[in-house]
């Protein structure tokens, strides 16, 4: 894979010499390059140009067309920047290129090009998107630009023939497994958005369509920053064989400044400013200006102060937008990470004006003119209704739980400057330029669907991306409100850190597996080998090989005397230690020590090392003595602790002892163990049962109060002179077995063969050698090394191997068995029932179809079961459907539970209640009223979801009817045709299904 | 005895007839049907009719003959000796009957003709386009009537019309070869249909429809590299016409060549006579036991082999 660096004019030159081989190529690129590259003159924006050549590339001569290359397909009203530029020689050499910058840079300038290009060569270009409702934008983008434009959605489809198709990545997809005619004819596919491929459960999409992308094809790939664009042009190099370009800039059009702003402070501090500056001293000023919101924490939720103020005063977020208002950062967006938490926010606006009346009749006419399609009834409903007083205040909310009418016409206000506060969730980050001149998150940190974690520097970079209008404002504004402490690392981690690695979500999916058998040459493998995933992992093996000889010769270089003998030394010690440790865990088990842990009675207590990687090797250990004050239980956060038995939780003991108390620079106390006789001061710590070494028969009497110093360093002093009495014949201890009635047969066990190895060391020759300690040392070294160069190897043996080769047996596994395939790979009935179904669980479906579940059921019935695969979001208070509904739901859970268990017993990693109750009876009343014909507000009622999310839900449900459409068509099953195309005709209806503003 | 048209003289008759006697004993017979047939199903609940039955009067009825197949509650009749009946992804090769706007004709053996698009196939260039009028002018330079064209079945339309396409290369015309008819039924869809025998220099195609192609190997190259450089250059005509005798150099078939082709499709007719399933395993014992009893190709197709390989077929399975 050979790479030639070229950085555009404004950089320093670049450092990596081009093998001389490569020579020849750069020449032939800075030819065509010199063209262009005269009008950058603005130093500050410059972009990093890299190319990917596939392994023996052999540049194809020129071709002859330079006449057409004079001419730009399309010439724009503004200079381009450099990086645009870049790509759009790229394009008219006619090679791939994959563009990364900022949301805000203006990437759309490539794709527009490539189709101006494309449509003037008639050729077919592909637009594909991660979003419906962004592909719905473009389309009207791209429309308005070129008039030949079609577009194809899961909802609708218009113009399929045109020479320019928008869609959706998942119908490219599906479109390239049947092998429609637009596989021959498309010159240029552009993926916007590429990074979505990291996603967790479409992200294979984009790998599977660019893999299976046909061979002569360009693209396009736009991107967010992402630090291993070169990787992404390397994989798309090596399997479509042809160059690919990176043209990567993180140059935003506006700079941008970041502020925090604690809770219940009332000021803005400067973190960031525009020229990427961390200003460590403010930073410090605001955490110190947080006021503690309560004493008692309520697990990092936080949002206490955020969203109730204090009483009778103005909320955090109230007065932070009149002060955005006041210095005119308007119009803002306010991220928050939950639609609840939005709309809670919005409410707190309720005292605040923001438009002017001419503005607040603009944003009336123009809401009720998009409200126009729909019906009276829908009219009323209370999201509509309740949204307009709202807007008209120039508040906004924007979150995937809108009715999509109202969520597009937000949009279109948004952009007309109508409203000046827009509170929206992470969704509204994605996709169209939507700039504001101030980005406010409202929390800094995120439920990932099990807990509570920091924002990560991508996502922020990704949210921040909407401050600051090109053109508009010089600068944006990004505040944090941070109601944590926050270490200043995790801020400018979040802050100043690197964008997210664009690294492969690939799975497996039946799907996918039945799609690819059923074509004549498609090879499941096939797709594996070629899988960015692979890729990925192939490339850590020379870096693994590197680490692994760098770690070999380190070994071989430690040559150590007698190494036979001083193994047997270190592996009897390693026995000892083991053995001991064994001891210790039996007599210190809570049962047999709590009783004794009386305050006043003398512990030996180990000292914290120095250093905790360095084992020490002499039988003795560094021990100090103390005093116990007290011992408590360890608290842990989860509840199911409280109903352990004392035995089984866990202890802490106090320990009056001698420490060296230290301060770091962030103030964090650290407290070291230490022997009696060196300096420090006398303090109690809380130490673990198992730092406890021994405990003595004696015990002292301490004063009763401790806390003044004298007291303490008393004390002390009598432990030391206790100490110094014994010092003849040591100190008595506790006698396990006599003392402590510990009756344990392990225990006697361990002790004996302590005795005899105690014995063996007395034998031992080496043992008394000098430097034994230090021989030890180094062979504990060699001893690690050896370890973590067989960890790399086996990582390595892991990589080499096809990734998911275990998993493809497997799942083959499963079809065989259910019969969706046969021993030879041949795709049965079934199989190609499944085929058809990518919108939901295709086995389950499958078989429900099979076994004659969707036959005899009432039309209304299906509609509301089919609705069980589309719903996943888990409601607290749903109530249960009605009876027949819910024997469809409990013959649907078996079904699945069958499935799941075929799936186990073929060895594919799944978990079976978990599989089972993904599926969600939560919708399905509402479904079913809808199905029979109900109006919308009536099954709002029904039900306590957000309206977005059910017609999201309804929508997705007429995509799989009309799979279900397609594989009832394939089996001959006529009536069960007719029952799905009855079923579609009763669900599509009314506002569920009202168009797109945009179209 | 199936309604074999064979002249066999009486040992031979006896020896087929025990021969395809122990071939039937595996098989269950009475799950055929015939037109009209009520099939069976117990009263279940939900059961699923698919191809070729009906509802009559509340039964479950055969509307041809074939073999009943159960999948879960679906049930089916697949039929025996009937037309070709496409499934989408199925290798099929045809016969253009007629080159219509932006389409071709195939006679594939199903009820109706299937319909290739110009822009189902790749376009001789390589290039990633739109077809142009001019394209559509030149369809006759890519296929003419009764050329045989190998394909994939890609969709049926909503009028029921059969769509092709050709995916790759190794699709499209076949030439220097023979092909042969036989019953559909007896090629089974495999992950291959595709087969080259290295050791003959031969291709063999088992087209889903009944239609079999033997003939020399061709390699199927990828246009994307060479092609550049084998443009067709219009400056230089002359040039053209002399690669195009070197070419027909080039075209020609030796003869050992096309006797194996002879030999192999023979073996493909033997098997074709005795009903017996066409897989690319058999076809190479039949052609090896062939020229193992030194016989010549046109003596394959004689009583006495046909019987041979029938005794054969019954020792493999039993």
């Amino acid at each position: 894979m050979g790479s030639v660096k070229r950085k555009s004019p404004g950089e320093t030159p670049s450092t990596h010499t081009p093998q001389p081989n490569k020579q020849q190529k750069n020449d032939t690129n800075s030819n065509n390059t010199s063209l262009t590259t005269n009008n950058q003159t603005d130093a500050g924006v410059a972009c990093v140009h890299d190319v990917s050549y596939p392994e023996n590339y052999v540049p194809a001569p020129r071709r002859s067309n330079t006449d057409q290359d004079s001419k730009p397909a399309k010439e724009f009203p503004f200079t381009l920047d450099p990086f645009q530029s870049e790509a759009i020689n790229c394009l008219n050499v006619g090679e791939s290129v994959m563009v990364s910058a900022h949301t805000s840079a203006g990437k759309t300038v490539v794709a527009s090009y490539a189709i101006a290009m494309s449509l003037r060569n008639q050729q077919r270009v592909i637009y594909t998107s991660p979003i419906k409702a962004l592909s719905n934008q473009k389309y009207r983008e791209f429309k308005e630009e070129f008039s030949d434009v079609g577009l194809m959605t899961g909802d609708v489809t218009i113009e399929p023939n045109a020479s320019c198709l928008v869609m959706t990545t998942e119908i490219w997809r599906s479109m390239q497994y049947k092998g429609s005619e637009l596989t021959r004819e498309v010159a240029w596919i552009i993926f916007d958005e590429v990074h979505y491929m990291r996603d967790r459960e479409r992200g294979v999409v984009w790998e599977e369509s660019i893999v299976m992308a046909p061979k002569n094809a360009r693209f396009v790939f736009l991107s967010a920053t992402v630090p291993n664009a070169k990787e992404f042009a390397d994989w798309v190099a090596k399997v479509h064989q042809q160059p690919c370009h990176i043209v990567y800039t993180d140059y935003r059009p506006t700079p941008l400044q970041h502020y925090l702003f604690p809770t219940g402070g009332d000021g803005l501090y400067l973190v960031v400013d525009e020229k990427g500056k961390f200003r460590e001293d403010s930073f410090q000023q605001a955490l110190n200006a947080l006021v503690p919101v309560n004493e008692k924490k309520d697990n990092g939720k936080g949002q206490k102060g955020l969203v109730n103020g204090r009483a009778g005063e103005d909320s955090d977020i109230f007065k932070m937008v009149k002060m955005i208002i006041q210095r005119q950062y308007d119009p803002v967006i306010i991220f928050s990470f939950s639609k609840r938490e939005c709309e809670f926010l919005a409410m707190q606006m309720a005292k605040m004006d923001l438009n002017d009346d001419d503005e607040k009749v603009n944003t009336e006419t123009i809401f009720w003119s998009a409200m126009d399609m729909l019906s009276d009834d829908d009219k009323k409903l209370p999201q509509v209704s309740n949204m307009l007083p709202l807007l008209k205040r120039g508040i906004g909310v924007h979150h995937s739980g809108l009715l999509p009418i109202l969520k597009e016409v937000i949009e279109i206000l948004f952009q007309e400057g109508l409203i000046k506060c827009l509170f929206a969730t992470e969704t509204f980050s994605i996709g169209l330029n939507m700039p504001a001149k101030t980005v406010v998150f409202s929390n800094v940190r995120k439920f990932d669907g099990d807990k509570f974690r920091w924002l990560s520097s991508g996502e922020y970079i990704q949210m921040s991306g909407r401050a600051g209008r090109r053109g508009i404002d010089d600068r944006g504004v990004c505040i944090l409100m941070v109601d944590e402490k926050l270490e200043p690392s995790t801020a400018k981690m979040m802050v100043k850190g690197s964008a997210d690695c664009l690294n492969s979500a690939f799975h497996l999916s039946y799907n996918m597996l039945l799609n690819q058998l059923r074509c004549e040459d498609g090879d499941p493998e096939n797709l594996l080998r070629n899988s960015f995933y692979q890729f990925q992992a192939d490339r850590a093996i020379p870096d693994l090989e590197r680490q692994m000889k760098i770690l070999q010769e380190e070994r071989d270089s430690i040559h150590i005397e007698e190494e036979d003998s001083l193994e047997n030394y270190y592996s009897l010690l390693e026995q000892y230690k083991g053995l001991k440790k064994d001891v210790r865990d039996v007599i210190f088990s809570p049962r047999y020590c709590l009783p004794f842990l009386q305050p006043g009675r003398l512990v030996c207590v180990r000292c914290t090392s120095s250093d905790e990687s360095t084992p020490t090797f002499s039988i003795e250990d560094h021990v100090t003595w103390g005093v116990i004050v007290n011992f408590q239980r360890v608290k842990s956060l989860s509840e199911e602790d409280a109903d352990k038995s004392p035995e089984d939780a866990n202890y802490t003991v106090d320990v009056l002892t001698r420490c060296a108390v230290s301060k770091d620079e962030l103030s964090k106390k650290t407290i070291k163990i230490i022997p009696l006789k060196e300096r420090g001061e006398p303090a109690v710590v809380s130490v673990p049962i198992s730092q406890i070494d021994n405990l003595s028969s004696v015990r002292l009497i301490i004063a009763k109060d401790l806390l003044p110093l004298e007291n303490r360093e008393n004390t002390l002093k009598k432990v030391s002179e206790v100490l110094s009495r014994f010092s003849k014949q040591g100190m008595p201890l506790l006698d396990p077995e006599e003392d402590m009635k510990v009756k344990s047969g392990s225990y006697r066990k361990a002790v004996r063969r302590i005795e005899a190895l105690e014995n063996l060391f007395e034998k031992h020759e080496i043992a008394k050698s000098p430097l034994i300690e230090q021989k030890l040392k180094v062979l504990h070294k060699k001893k690690q090394i050896s370890a973590q160069i067989k960890s790399i190897k086996k990582s390595m043996r892991s990589s080499s191997a096809l990734a998911f080769k275990d998993e493809l047996k497997a799942r083959k596994r499963v079809l065989r068995r259910l019969g969706y395939a046969t021993r030879d790979d041949v795709v049965e009935l079934k199989g190609k029932v499944a085929c058809e179904i990518s919108s939901a669980d295709e086995l389950v479906l499958t078989e429900l179809m099979f076994n004659g579940v969707l036959k005899d059921i009432k039309v209304e019935e299906m509609v509301s079961l089919l609705s069980c695969f589309v719903w996943q979001e888990k409601l607290h208070d749903a109530k249960k459907p009605r009876e027949e509904l819910d024997m469809l739901f409990t013959q649907l859970q078996d079904t699945a539970r069958r499935v799941a268990k075929v799936q186990l017993e073929c060895k594919v990693e799944i978990d079976v209640e978990g599989f089972v109750s993904s599926f969600r009876p939560d919708i399905m009343e509402a479904v079913y009223s809808w199905a029979k014909g109900s109006k919308f507000y009536e099954i709002m009622e029904i039900t306590q979801v957000f309206e977005g999310s059910l017609i999201r839900g309804i929508r997705r449900m007429e995509e799989i009817l009309q799979q279900l459409i397609l594989a009832a068509k394939s089996i001959g099953e006529v009536e069960l045709e007719a029952k799905f195309e009855d079923a579609v005709s009763k669900i599509k209806r009314d506002i569920v299904f009202a168009a797109s503003l945009y179209l | 005895m199936r309604g074999m048209d064979l002249s066999l003289n009486h040992t031979q008759k006896l020896r087929l007839q025990r021969a395809l006697e122990s071939l039937e004993s595996g098989t269950n017979s009475n799950a055929s049907v015939t037109v009209a047939d009520t099939i069976p199903v117990n009263q279940e609940d939900g059961v699923l009719k698919g191809h070729g039955t009906t509802d009559l009067d509340g039964e479950v009825v055969a509307t041809v003959c074939g073999v009943i197949e159960r999948v879960n509650k679906l049930v089916y009749v697949r039929t025996l000796r009937a037309r070709y009946k496409p499934e989408v992804g199925d290798i099929i090769v045809g016969r253009v009957l007629e080159v219509a706007p932006k389409r071709w004709r195939l006679e594939i053996n199903f009820s109706q003709d299937a319909v290739l698009m110009l822009s189902s196939m790749n376009l001789p260039d390589g290039i990633q386009r739109r077809r142009t009028a001019v394209d559509e002018l030149n369809m006759r330079s890519i296929f003419e009537e009764n050329d045989v064209i190998c394909a994939e079945v890609r969709d049926f339309m909503r009028d029921g019309s059969l769509q092709l396409q050709a995916r790759s290369q190794k699709y499209g015309k076949l030439e220097r070869g023979q092909m042969l008819t036989v019953s559909p039924y007896l090629v089974k869809r495999r992950k291959q249909h595709f087969h080259h025998l290295e050791k003959y220099g031969i291709d063999l195609i088992l087209g889903c429809n009944g239609f079999i192609w033997v003939g020399e190997h061709v390699e199927t190259k990828d246009n994307m590299i060479e092609d550049e450089p084998s443009k067709p250059d219009p400056k230089n005509n002359k040039s053209q016409i002399s690669i195009s005798l070197e070419e027909q150099e080039q075209t020609y078939t030796p003869l050992e060549t096309r006797q194996y082709i002879c030999r192999i499709a023979n073996a493909i007719r033997v098997l074709s006579t005795l009903g017996f399933s066409i897989t690319v395993d058999v076809i190479r014992e039949i052609v090896d036991l062939s020229t193992s009893k030194g016989l010549d190709i046109h003596d394959m197709l004689g009583a006495e082999f046909c019987v041979l390989v029938a005794e054969k077929e019954a020792e493999r399975r039993r």
